[in-house]
């Protein structure tokens, strides 16, 4: 029996790997450079989705309910007037004593009908604190007639230029608010209009009617609150460092969740969102498949060629004594070079792409018909790519993986060559 | 005892519906140092006797034993490492690897043998020199002519210590002129490093240098004739 076992040091394999691949110069460019413009154009629509998902979140965040909602616990699944934050003022007491970075916005969000002189419609009517509220942030630029609220009117709203059509109704004009109670009753409001907005989209434009939030809490009080104790529908929290998201609502559960109140994200708040935005994902890897399978082919046909074309190198290596193991090993070295290459040639590409539309954005708005209104929120009219180091990590490891894994069966395949095949 | 013992050596496959008997019986010992001959027309079977002699095939009957080991009763990576220990091969062409150097092409064997960079690279240079291409040591392949080729894979065969080199036609894509020159460098050094040799050619004025030369007709050996050419 033969003691002495063969061994290939890792340099010398090396060696070999890198020099057989770049035996058909050309060849191995070609297959190079369709990898790498694959590569960044996965990179792009990628970075694209997740730029465009991103402002998305960004606007549906800033123009809905925060990052971090506190509300009463029954109200997602069935919002009603009479569900309400009965001690408004100490849990914001509560809240500011957590430090937590970021903005904390006291609001009372009604199920209202909203009756002008000629028409009634219904309206959601939110009432906004007195500090910086996002939302009005957002939509003051979008007032079209009139001007925002001043922060002692108790009368005043804003609302859109689809409820002022349907209303017929313009600047200064009355229109009653009216507030189902529980147990049947009604309760209503007079107030005039101040402000007409028009956010483009159709969903806030037709329904969303902005008050102060003192006019909102006489519905509150109506219901049987205390004033006093300023009471509110919910607080949203604005984060200045949104990653911290996970922490602070662990933080908050602790602090504040009882029977009575629960701590949502925007994701338990805006559960279609983020329905669209995994269909839409879906999409995106539909495509990403379909680059990974134009990579696959091109390692594969370039590695199956490489052996194919040297079945009798193989056969003298084998005959010399190199081991099947080493020869496996060696074409799977080569794919796994090609591979590296290939990768790192594809962030150069893919990542002077993202550098490029990450600086100076790509301008959907022709694509989308000039209007970017999707899912009751809007995407920026330009839109900048985003790629998040698990994305990188993730794209990295997705075509890594794939370039190696065409590499198995020409690898396999030269395994198996006999020398006295191979060299008859 | 002798180096290499064949006994009762039969090799049969099937070509299409027929059945080829490639060896038939072959009988055969080769002593320690021994310059070989195996001549015999096209298909007489040298190639396929070289192939189970150098653990490349195995025979459909008989033992083929070098220095008491039964070269076909070995496993399949036994044999890889039988080949890379005991044996140095010269082929007809395609010795080489093409993106090797000369050098490298040498140190190739003693690396996977497992000796030191240091001492692969001191030994391919001896044997580089011996065969009269030290200068052509860091040429690839494809800038060496067919004979500086061969002499490369003689060089790579002897420096890895082999007990027996095998060389399948050495010299069949040679012309006279090199075909005589690596002949006598094979001769010289079989006797210079103790090597056995054993070579298979057709060619009359190749096997004229030959201390023993055995003939093979229809996978039978017809003649075993020593020449005394002993220098």
């Amino acid at each position: 029996m033969i003691s002495k076992q063969s061994h290939l040091p890792v340099a010398i394999l090396m060696k070999l790997a890198w020099r057989n691949i770049w035996r058909h110069r050309k060849r191995t460019l070609i297959t190079l450079s369709s990898i790498a413009i694959g590569f960044a154009l996965a990179v792009l629509m990628i970075g694209l989705g997740d730029g465009g998902h991103n402002s998305l979140i960004r606007n549906a965040i800033k123009l809905g309910e925060g990052h971090i909602t506190v509300q009463p616990s029954d109200y997602q699944q069935a919002p009603g007037n009479h569900k309400f934050l009965a001690h408004g003022a100490s849990l914001s007491a509560q809240l500011q004593d957590l430090h937590i970075p970021g903005s904390i916005e006291p609001r009372i969000a009604l199920q209202v009908l909203a009756s002008s002189a000629t028409n009634a419609i219904g309206a959601g009517l939110e009432g906004l604190g007195a500090g910086i509220d996002q939302r009005a942030l957002m939509l003051q630029p979008s007032i079209t007639h009139g001007y925002w609220l001043e922060a002692d009117d108790i009368r005043g709203i804003i609302i859109g230029d689809g409820m002022a059509r349907k209303l017929k109704v313009s600047i200064g004009s009355k229109v009653v608010i009216m507030a189902g109670k529980q147990g049947g009753d009604s309760q209503s409001q007079l107030a005039r209009v101040r402000g007409i907005f028009d956010s483009k989209i159709e969903a806030l434009d037709d329904y969303l009617m902005l008050c102060n939030i003192s006019l909102a809490r006489l519905y509150l009080v109506g219901e049987g609150a205390d004033a006093s104790l300023e009471p509110v529908t919910r607080f949203a929290l604005y984060l200045d460092d949104p990653n911290t998201m996970e922490h602070v609502k662990h933080q908050l559960q602790t602090a504040l969740e009882d029977k009575h109140t629960v701590v949502l994200d925007w994701q338990q708040m805006m559960p279609d969102l983020v329905q669209f935005i995994i269909v839409d994902d879906a999409g995106n890897y539909v495509f990403l498949m379909l680059i990974l399978i134009m990579v696959v082919f091109g390692i594969l046909n370039t590695v199956l060629m490489s052996v194919l074309e040297r079945t009798r190198e193989f056969g003298l290596l084998r005959a010399l004594g190199l081991s099947r193991r080493y020869l496996l090993l060696l074409v799977f070295c080569e794919s796994l070079l090609l591979s590296a290459v290939a990768v790192g040639l594809g962030w150069l590409f893919g990542g002077a792409v993202h550098l490029w539309f990450s600086t100076y954005g790509l301008d959907i708005t022709a694509m989308m018909g000039g209007n970017t209104a999707m899912m009751g929120t809007f995407m920026d009219p330009v839109i900048y790519t985003e790629l998040s180091w698990s994305r990188i990590t993730q794209l990295t490891l997705i075509i890594f993986t794939a370039t190696l894994g065409s590499g198995i069966y020409p690898a396999i395949k030269a395994a198996r060559v006999t020398p006295v095949e191979a060299l008859r | 005892m002798a180096l290499l013992t064949l006994e009762d050596i039969t090799k049969t496959y099937k070509q299409g519906e027929l059945l080829v008997h490639a060896l038939q019986g072959i009988h055969l010992n080769v002593e320690e140092g021994e310059f070989v001959a195996l001549v015999g027309p096209s298909g007489s079977g040298k190639t396929t006797l070289l192939n189970i002699i150098g653990g490349l095939d195995t025979p459909s009957a008989g033992t083929a034993q070098l220095q008491g080991t039964d070269i076909a009763k070995l496993k399949e990576v036994e044999r890889s490492d039988f080949r890379l220990f005991e044996l140095g091969f010269v082929f007809q062409a395609y010795n080489l690897v093409p993106v090797l150097s000369a050098l490298e092409n040498v140190e190739l064997v003693m690396v996977l043998q497992g000796l030191s960079a240091a001492e692969s690279r001191q030994r391919a240079e001896h044997y580089l020199q011996l065969v009269g291409l030290e200068k052509e040591q860091q040429r690839r392949p494809s800038a060496l002519s067919g004979g500086q080729q061969q002499r490369v894979a003689v060089a790579r065969a002897l420096a890895a210590g082999p007990r027996l080199v095998l060389a399948d036609e050495p010299t069949a894509n040679l012309d006279s002129e090199n075909a005589g020159a690596l002949l006598d460098l094979m001769h010289q050094l079989s006797h210079e490093e103790k090597t056995t040799f054993i070579f298979s050619t057709h060619d009359e004025r190749v096997m004229a240098r030959a201390e023993r030369i055995i003939t093979l007709q229809d996978g039978k050996i017809i003649s075993d004739v020593r020449t005394n050419k002993h220098d």
